[in-house]
């Protein structure tokens, strides 16, 4: 497997300063290693504060039984999911997974178009406003965006992609991405469904070219 | 770009869903276990009230076959939530609440699954719909449909 990685920089919050990042056009082992030896634990080591402190589960972060290591391994490989990762500081910050083929657009305008649909991105817990009250490292969604939307130019699909946004995600969606809200989707535990428009691509291009 | 981002969730897709203790699920199973028990006879009965066989409900309604026999017994069983978006559209009463009931959903409504347990505990499996039965099922789709 020929993984291509891309200079990048992260903005590291305690030292206020960009830092030297990579991207990876892949997940491989090495992030599969991170997410269960750092990642797994960071996020229980959260949840038993919040058990121990008494909150009730019903306020714990949203929950769901997965398992993410066997779909990764499956869509591993495959054309019609790539998949990347962003490693600092020698360990995954964060991860995305894509489908090319089996979703197309819904916005007026746009509607039955392709697009390449974010299936699954996910920042490292301590990087996460929610579980962390100072996140480690800042830019990641950004950066992983900005590769979702390159890949939707390269396949021809004019920067168009879409994605289902965790409710504590939306804003970032709405706002910093400008993407349209289509509004909550039944049919995906009553996640917000997100799409951006080749107008909407661009400008959130130009938007972090800016100094 | 990384200052615009600041310290925004960026969570999107199913996956990016936390997972949770072993211990949590089996607390919570408990707890929406009861009302699951209601769902289920709830689902059976409408079936029944109709002259449905499980299969013709599948069909209709574009559910396995298998699923609709565990949502129908097997009360530790988690339906999918298209599953009971298209029973609620099917059987015509409202999804959010029948979400609740089958334990999708927390709870807002505690009459609801007040409701949905004394329905439960009101009919029973038998083969033709008794009139209690039919008088429970009526009352527990008047509480769902919130006409009182």
């Amino acid at each position: 497997m020929t993984v291509t990685v891309t200079p990048v920089f992260l903005f590291n919050v305690e030292q206020a300063g960009l830092e030297k990042a990579e991207l990876w056009d892949a997940i491989t082992e090495r992030q599969l290693a991170d997410w269960e030896a750092e990642w797994l634990p960071e996020l229980f080591k959260y949840i038993q504060q919040l058990h121990r402190a008494g909150v009730h589960r019903q306020f714990w972060p949203q929950s769901r039984q997965w398992n993410w290591r066997r779909k990764v391994e499956v869509l591993q490989g495959m054309l019609s999911h790539p998949a990347f990762s962003i490693l600092c500081g020698g360990i995954t910050q964060g991860m995305m997974i894509l489908d090319l083929t089996s979703k197309r657009c819904r916005l007026d305008g746009q509607k039955g178009q392709h697009m390449v649909y974010v299936e699954f991105v996910e920042n490292a817990p301590w990087n996460r406003p929610e579980l962390s009250n100072q996140p480690r490292y800042r830019g990641i969604g950004s950066i992983l965006i900005r590769a979702a939307i390159a890949l939707s130019n390269q396949e021809e699909f004019k920067g168009r992609i879409g994605l289902h946004s965790l409710p504590q995600a939306n804003s970032f969606y709405a706002n910093t991405c400008g993407m349209t809200d289509m509004g909550i989707d039944p049919e995906y535990e009553g996640l917000r469904y997100f799409e951006m428009t080749p107008e909407q691509a661009e400008a959130f291009i130009a938007k972090g070219n800016q100094p | 770009m990384a200052q615009l981002e600041a310290d925004a969730e960026i969570g999107a897709g199913l996956y990016a869903f936390d997972p949770v203790l072993d211990g949590a699920h089996a607390a919570a199973k408990d707890s929406d276990e009861d009302s699951r028990v209601a769902f289920g006879r709830f689902i059976r009965l409408m079936r029944r009230h109709r002259g449905l066989t499980l299969e013709k409900l599948a069909d209709d309604t574009d559910v396995e076959i298998v699923e609709l026999v565990e949502i129908e017994d097997d009360p530790r069983y988690k339906p999918r939530l298209r599953t009971v978006y298209q029973l609620a559209n099917y059987f015509e009463v409202p999804q959010a609440k029948l979400q609740q009931v089958a334990g999708l959903t927390i709870p807002r409504d505690a009459r609801l699954i007040d409701e949905a347990v004394r329905f439960a505990a009101r009919s029973e499996s038998v083969a033709a719909l008794t009139p209690e039965e039919q008088a429970a099922l009526e009352a527990f789709v008047t509480v769902l449909s919130g006409q009182k």
